[in-house]
């Protein structure tokens, strides 16, 4: 008896059968995940474990709550850090942005349980940014927000939360140090870098730094009803797209978004 | 900011650390060092300097200080701390029209220099830190504004005209229309000439009405400096932050000036500045000061802010005491009195004004005791009290393709042409949002046809979920879709790829217990998640997430790939993978996939047929080594028995 061996066949296509006149046998190869959404399931996961719940906020966004409900004013410098996508003021009733990062999603989520502290959610999501694509520049990644506010919320929390995270993550025994930053919309802020422990991974023994992190600013607090006297959090966000450069050491971060089942199936 | 050694040294002194512990220093206690370098014998730092902390780190100085707040060891010559008395002069009027647009404006007046090239001392410093040499008065503005972060600007007074014996200075904002002309920018020649829409603050000759520069962003040519140049007047003023910023971004004119006053540095370094400069020009050029005019309208002086130990270590997750706390601020350089024995109010140094809240300067106590004296608190476990509906079914629609043979794709969210077009799109190919997934996927189809051999499929089966954009009556919305696409045959659609594509939008339809819209064209089905997800039933818990092995990425080759099949006769029994194991150890490292392609058994044989696939990372492979190869394994394979059919 003759036997196909299909690979892609999935379905059993009547007039393959006729065909033939063989039977076709279900060996498939599976079809393959792409290593963003993979990553995100396994981050959710992760968080899901200490109780973090998964958020979301538009794409679209408003220039509200992409900017000033997050501390960046109109013409501050700080705005630089970002450079942004505007949809055109014709099409829109209030100034609209493609979200700069997945931190607006604080903002908002903030607004709606500010009665229910503590809060604690994840915000993975795509982001968007108007500048020049490189092997570590895409217009479009993602990117993992994190938040936590509460009564008692410090630094300390921050550097656990991670420290839990990355070596869940990474699948070994990771340390995580904090660097002096700054960003808007936290203070004090710090830079994150991370060193696994253990393991054969190239990543293995060395500090890199992968996000930005820091307490909650009490302008933001307060901007969605809370009060920064009584309650206070730490937010990080990071690139999902970095974390898989780390992972599968992916050069370049452009093939994520090329559609090419060469880099998809890989994985 | 790139500082130098040498120049440190001066604020420090000679117990300046090294740069290499200087790098240390301030990566753990301040900003990130891009580099160190060595520039004709100096060592230069670049100092990543915090958007906060561009108002007073811009600067020698300024990093200078920095680091004594990390050390505790004062700085040996503090040019912020000269209070020495400017002498005044009747000889320049200055009018302001607005005195929060220009709360300082100052204007020295230094006769008899000799305009000439800098000395050696002072050129070298430039260039170290990139810039070029005009003259010593120029030289010397940028000097200043290198050491203490006030910008400022130098006039020939003689080509100023005069009235009633004086300079007159005029700040005032533009009037729509009014057009100013500006020294041009680096490689050009002729002067740029904008065209001002009301918003720019100007310096005008109040002489002629003349616009003579753009306050805080550019100066004009009027009444430059040059060679015959006897005596001058410099300028160090202070403009809004905001002001300044519109006018640059507008003008696209972003240089060292524009960057610092759009930063608010202090309304303390006006004065400074002119000390500064008047002893560097007197010194280089000669001349005398004939005096300084200051106008100061608008004081601003740090506020004073409450700062307890108890918020303290509830941010920073310390056990810091009063003792501890109060060192650290007199370190930075702020003042204090205890309300309380836990309780502090303090006020900044007048250069610090980024230090406005409590939080900013329970900052500056975390960051120079030390961020890494911070204990990780390890998180307990916890339920979550929600799941979410689009995340929980698009994993199970995602988990339920994949064993369908379908792969994921995450295509771009950007199109050349659709129908949301974008304001500011910097790329052509983004200047539009999509407003549908199809294309993307049929894009992906066509582009996975032409690799089938390398990826080892017979037909290529894809999906993505992914959002789109839609234009309403008043403003943009967005939807979540998800589109499949199957691909049969090379030369694009055909009508075989609508029965597995039907299969699989039934399939998904049965895993959501819902029919999906969907909508077909040539091979690709796309449909609107988010109008179901809400009349989904609510979900309970996320499935478990499979773990998959480790995946170590191997980037494609842009190079060729060459096919050969094979077909061999193998007692029966023999496993295929066992097979296909010795197939590839035998075809080598350029044989990237070996695919099994068909197989039959006839009594006590069994014929499996590959399909080899060669590439080289680096080359194109040649149809006659790739014989070779084949010809090498035929020969191999008869040695243990296998007939090649």
């Amino acid at each position: 008896m003759r036997m196909i061996r299909e690979s892609t066949l999935n379905y059993s296509s009547p007039s393959l059968l006729l065909n033939y006149g063989i039977i076709v046998t279900m060996v498939t190869s599976a079809g393959h995940r792409h290593p963003i959404s993979q990553m995100i399931a396994e981050i959710n996961a992760i968080f899901a474990e200490i109780g973090f719940v998964f958020a979301e906020g538009p794409e679209a966004e408003t220039e509200v709550y992409n900017f000033d409900k997050l501390n960046v004013p109109k013409d501050h410098p700080s705005r630089d850090m970002q450079d942004t996508f505007w949809f055109r003021s014709s099409d829109t009733s209030e100034p609209m942005v493609l979200r700069t990062h997945t931190s607006p999603v604080q903002a908002r989520y903030l607004e709606q349980h500010a009665g229910e502290l503590p809060v604690r959610i994840i915000v993975p999501g795509k982001v968007f940014r108007n500048e020049a694509t490189d092997a570590t520049h895409e217009a479009q990644f993602y990117q993992l927000e994190g938040l936590y506010v509460g009564e008692g919320v410090h630094l300390g929390h921050l550097k656990g939360t991670l420290e839990y995270f990355f070596s869940k993550f990474f699948s070994g025994k990771t340390e995580v140090r904090f660097r002096p930053s700054f960003f808007p919309f936290v203070e004090p802020g710090v830079e994150v870098d991370m060193r696994l422990m253990e393991g054969k991974s190239a990543l293995a023994g060395k500090w890199i730094e992968v996000m930005g992190a820091g307490m909650v600013h009490p302008h933001v607090l307060s901007s969605a009803g809370i009060d920064p006297a009584k309650y206070s959090g730490f937010a990080f966000g990071m690139g999902v797209d970095r974390l898989g450069v780390m992972k599968y050491d992916i050069p370049d971060i452009r093939e994520y978004y090329t559609g090419d089942l060469r880099f998809v199936n890989q994985f | 900011m790139k500082v130098l050694h040498s120049w440190l040294q001066e604020y420090i002194g000679d117990t300046i650390a090294s740069p290499k512990d200087l790098e240390a220093l301030l990566t753990f206690h301040s900003f990130e060092i891009d580099g160190i370098e060595e520039v004709a014998g100096e060592f230069v730092l670049d100092v990543d300097v915090l958007p906060n902390r561009s108002s007073d780190c811009l600067c020698h100085r300024g990093i200078a200080r920095e680091i004594a707040s990390i050390t505790g060891v004062p700085l040996v010559h503090d040019p912020l701390t000269n209070v020495e008395e400017l002498p005044t002069t009747d000889a320049i009027k200055i009018s302001i029209a607005d005195e929060s647009a220009c709360p300082r404006f100052s204007a020295s007046l230094i006769t008899g220099v000799t305009i000439a090239e800098s000395p050696q001392w002072l050129q070298t410093r430039l260039l170290a830190l990139g810039q070029r040499p005009i003259n010593n008065i120029v030289d010397a503005t940028n000097y200043v504004m290198y050491a203490i972060g006030q910008p400022l600007h130098a006039y020939d007074a003689d080509l100023f005209p005069r009235v009633d014996g004086q300079w007159q200075f005029e700040v005032r904002f533009a009037r729509a229309g009014e057009q100013v002309s500006l020294i041009p920018e680096g490689g050009k020649n002729e002067d740029r000439i904008v065209t001002c829409v009301g918003t720019e603050l100007l310096i005008v000759d109040a002489s002629s009405d003349m616009p003579i520069g753009l306050a805080g962003v550019k100066g004009g040519r009027y009444a430059g400096v040059h060679a015959g140049t006897k005596n001058i007047i410099v300028e160090a003023a202070h403009f809004h932050p905001t002001i300044t910023r519109r006018t640059a971004r507008r003008l696209g004119i972003v240089i060292d000036a524009s960057k610092r006053f759009e930063n608010e540095p202090s309304r303390i370094l006006p004065p400074i500045a002119q000390r500064e400069i008047i002893a560097l020009i007197t010194d280089i050029a000669g001349g005398a000061c004939e005096g300084v005019l200051d106008v100061y309208l608008e004081q601003r002086l740090s506020p004073t802010v409450q700062v307890t130990l108890h918020k303290t270590n509830a941010l920073l997750g310390l056990q810091l005491t009063t003792e501890q706390v109060g060192a650290i601020l007199a370190r930075i350089g702020a003042t204090y009195q205890l309300a309380s024995d836990q309780v502090f109010m303090v006020t900044g140094p007048a250069e610090r004004t980024d230090l406005l809240l409590e939080e900013d300067f329970i900052e500056e106590i975390g960051r120079l005791y030390g961020l890494s004296n911070i204990t990780s608190v390890p998180p307990a476990p916890l339920p979550v009290t929600s799941i979410n509906v689009r995340q929980f079914y698009t994993e199970l629609l995602r988990e339920h393709l994949v064993t369908q043979g379908f792969s994921e794709i995450i295509s771009s969210s950007f199109r050349a042409k659709d129908t949301i077009q974008l304001q500011n799109a910097l790329a052509s190919d983004k200047s539009y949002v999509r407003s549908s997934l199809l294309h993307n996927v049929k894009e992906a189809l066509d582009q996975n046809y032409a690799h089938l051999d390398i990826l080892g499929l017979r037909h290529v089966s894809l999906f993505e979920i992914g959002t789109v954009f839609l234009k309403t009556e008043t403003s943009i919305t967005e939807q979540t879709m998800i589109a499949l696409g199957v691909r049969t045959k090379g030369d694009g659609y055909s009508a075989k790829d609508d029965m597995p594509l039907k299969l699989a939008c039934d399939a998904v339809d049965r895993v959501l217990g819902k029919s999906l819209a969907w909508s077909v064209h040539d091979g690709v089905a796309e449909a609107n998640l988010s109008a179901v997800l809400s009349v989904l039933p609510v979900p309970l818990g996320y499935a478990p997430v499979t773990s998959r092995p480790p995946v170590s990425y191997v980037p494609m080759s842009p190079h060729p790939t060459l096919a050969r099949d094979i077909a061999l006769w193998v007692p029966t029994g023999t496993n295929a993978t066992d097979v296909e194991v010795q197939l590839h150890a035998l075809a080598g490292a350029q044989c990237v996939r070996v695919s099994l392609f068909d197989e039959f058994t006839k009594g006590e044989r069994t014929s499996y047929a590959f399909r080899l696939v060669f590439q080289a990372p680096n080359r194109t492979l040649t149809g006659s080594e790739i014989d070779a190869v084949m010809v090498s394994i035929y020969t191999t394979l008869a040695t243990i028995g296998w007939e090649v059919r």
